[in-house]
């Protein structure tokens, strides 16, 4: 396990932003969801020794997050999610000093900063001041000062925040390319759920600073609920609401379109026959994918 | 070149126990430094001084030759503890000391806060009492350069020139006064500096700060001195602190008439102050609660 963490507690005062959180995550691409002010950041700050528990413990690469802090940061690269910098140097002057303050030699952090220049794409301006950096510019920057050192594990705060749609599937791609490829196990907290979708394949849901959810994400898509999509002709509320009687969440589309979501143990033939009992025809029936908004959406219990 | 083409590949190096793990923070603090507009020829004033007194040091042993400079009048060149009082306690030095941290120190925190970098370096492995050390080294490297490592060459070349140790015969303690004034000094000016530097995110108002409490502080004193009579008020002077504890530790009577331990409690107390205002400035993450 990469990270394990046992009855995590921590208030900002009266406010408390974890409560009694255990979590095992494995390796791989692992997703950090939730709200804003769910508990992501304050997690992965005190995963890196930012933050001090209030109680709890748990171990990051084997290394306790209470008095190991200093083993953590060096075997663990971060991407902060505020845009930050270190004004009057270029890119491979900025690069190769995080990786002497992580511990590399002089000349080998030098090395390694043009070689992760080169791979998060900024071999053409890595001899540019920071200050003329654009913001796609700076996310890359901001991974590749988190692969210098070549870390085993990686946390992206909001990786593709600020980005435009290429930028985005850029970054996604070498997020994906890090973890998939090069066997580095990265956490990434974000809000956007496609990005999570599209690169993890476990998640850890937080919701109110308590584990809302957490597992594959193709089980908890499987496991939770079935989802099908379907168009009736006539009276929809009275049918929405046996549905809902069944135990089963409805969404409705703009289109017409009813997402129900049905418990796991009910069958898809219950439709038909509240259908029939309705006297409803069902015009579209189809057993759709479970995106991971829609779970997402069930754990945190918002639309 | 797209990203693929060019892949990742781990790096097959090891990580060093480094001794002084700030040591790149001191590093990159005087080259960002050396590359400020007008910063190498304010450097360059500030070491004229020291030039000019090891001048005077090797004058002072040749004054046969230089007889015809000097017009008979050779008190003024007598190297005694009154010499290198002169040179680290003149206005002029302390000035340009000043002037040099507006330069080397005004950004060195309000940088980061500002650009949100303090994470940078705590992501890193390193402690809050590494990224301290590291910015104060910047400051001792740069005060030191016109304090500790000038006091400590005019007394070897004194040595040199005369070609014998009955300066140092005379004055043991020399050594030790040049030693213990440039680590006052350095100490003092580096809480100083970073604490000014820590509480505000614009450089040029810290600039301001560093100047401006400097010049206050001493224009302060000569007012309620002025008014009062009483020359306890120097107490209020950075300056003053300085040059009153500076003269007792080269054995002069000091300037003012008050003890001066009292002006180095002053410079104690604020760097006591100054550290604790560093503490709970230096952090991680800002919390807002």
């Amino acid at each position: 396990m990469s990270v394990e963490v046992k009855g995590l507690h921590f208030s900002y005062g009266r406010i408390k932003a974890l409560n009694a959180v255990d979590i095992s995550l494995p390796g791989g691409a692992i997703g950090l969801l939730g709200p804003n002010g769910a508990g992501k950041s304050t997690l992965l700050r005190i995963l890196l020794g930012f933050l001090k528990p209030d109680r709890g413990e748990g171990t990051v690469l084997g290394y306790n997050i209470k008095n190991q802090q200093q083993l953590i940061r060096r075997y663990v690269g971060y991407m902060p999610e505020d845009d930050c910098l270190i004004t009057g140097i270029d890119a491979v002057s900025f690069t190769s000093y995080m990786g002497e303050l992580s511990g590399m030699p002089r000349q080998e952090a030098m090395k390694r900063a043009h070689e992760v220049l080169f791979y998060v794409g900024l071999e053409e301006s890595r001899y540019r001041n920071l200050e003329t950096y654009s913001a796609g510019m700076r996310q890359r920057l901001k991974l590749a000062q988190a692969l210098v050192h070549d870390p085993k594990l990686i946390f992206l705060d909001e990786p593709t925040s600020g980005l435009d749609p290429q930028g985005r599937q850029e970054i996604l791609e070498l997020i994906l390319d890090v973890s998939a490829k090069k066997d580095i196990q990265v956490l990434i907290s974000s809000h956007i759920l496609p990005d999570i979708e599209g690169v993890c394949s476990y998640v850890l849901i937080l919701n109110k600073g308590q584990v809302a959810s957490q597992g594959n994400l193709d089980d908890l898509k499987q496991v939770n609920y079935s989802l099908y999509e379907l168009k009736i002709k006539g009276e929809e509320a009275g049918f929405v609401k046996g549905l809902e009687s069944m135990k089963c969440r409805v969404e409705q589309t703009e289109d017409g379109l009813l997402k129900v979501y049905m418990p796991p143990d009910a069958s898809p033939q219950q439709i038909f026959h509240l259908a029939a009992r309705e006297k409803q025809q069902i015009r579209h029936f189809v057993k759709s994918q479970t995106s991971l908004e829609d779970l997402f959406a069930k754990v945190v219990g918002v639309d | 070149m797209t990203i693929k083409e060019k892949g990742y590949a781990h790096w097959d190096g090891n990580f060093v126990a480094k001794k002084f793990p700030w040591w790149p923070i001191t590093r990159y603090g005087i080259k960002l430094t050396f590359r400020r507009k007008f910063f190498k020829l304010l450097f360059i004033m500030a070491l004229a001084p020291g030039l000019v007194f090891l001048a005077g040091i090797y004058i002072s042993e040749r004054l046969e030759d230089f007889r015809f400079m000097i017009q008979g009048d050779t008190q003024f060149l007598s190297i005694d503890p009154t010499y290198f009082k002169a040179y680290f306690t003149n206005e002029f030095m302390l000035f340009m000391i000043v002037m040099m941290l507006i330069f080397c120190g005004a950004g060195l925190i309000s940088d980061d806060l500002k650009f949100n970098s303090l994470q940078l370096y705590f992501s890193r492995p390193i402690s809050k009492s590494d990224y301290f050390m590291g910015k104060a080294a910047v400051i001792v490297f740069f005060v030191f350069v016109v304090t500790l490592i000038p006091g400590l060459i005019f007394i070897i070349m004194k040595l040199l020139f005369a070609g014998n140790f009955e300066f140092l015969a005379k004055y043991p303690w020399l050594p030790f006064s040049v030693i213990g004034y440039s680590f006052l000094v350095t100490i003092f000016f580096s809480f100083y500096t970073l604490f000014l530097s820590s509480i505000n995110k614009n450089r040029r108002y810290v600039a301001i700060l560093i100047f401006g409490l400097y010049i206050f502080t001493d224009i302060l004193f000569e007012i309620f001195e002025d008014i009062f009579r009483s020359e306890y008020f120097s107490l209020l002077s950075i300056r003053a602190n300085i040059q009153q504890v500076g003269y007792a530790l080269f054995r002069q009577n000091t300037p003012h008439d008050v003890p001066w331990v009292l002006a180095l409690a002053v410079i104690v107390g604020f760097c006591v102050l100054g550290g604790f205002v560093l503490k709970s400035k230096i952090k991680g993450v800002e919390i807002v609660k």
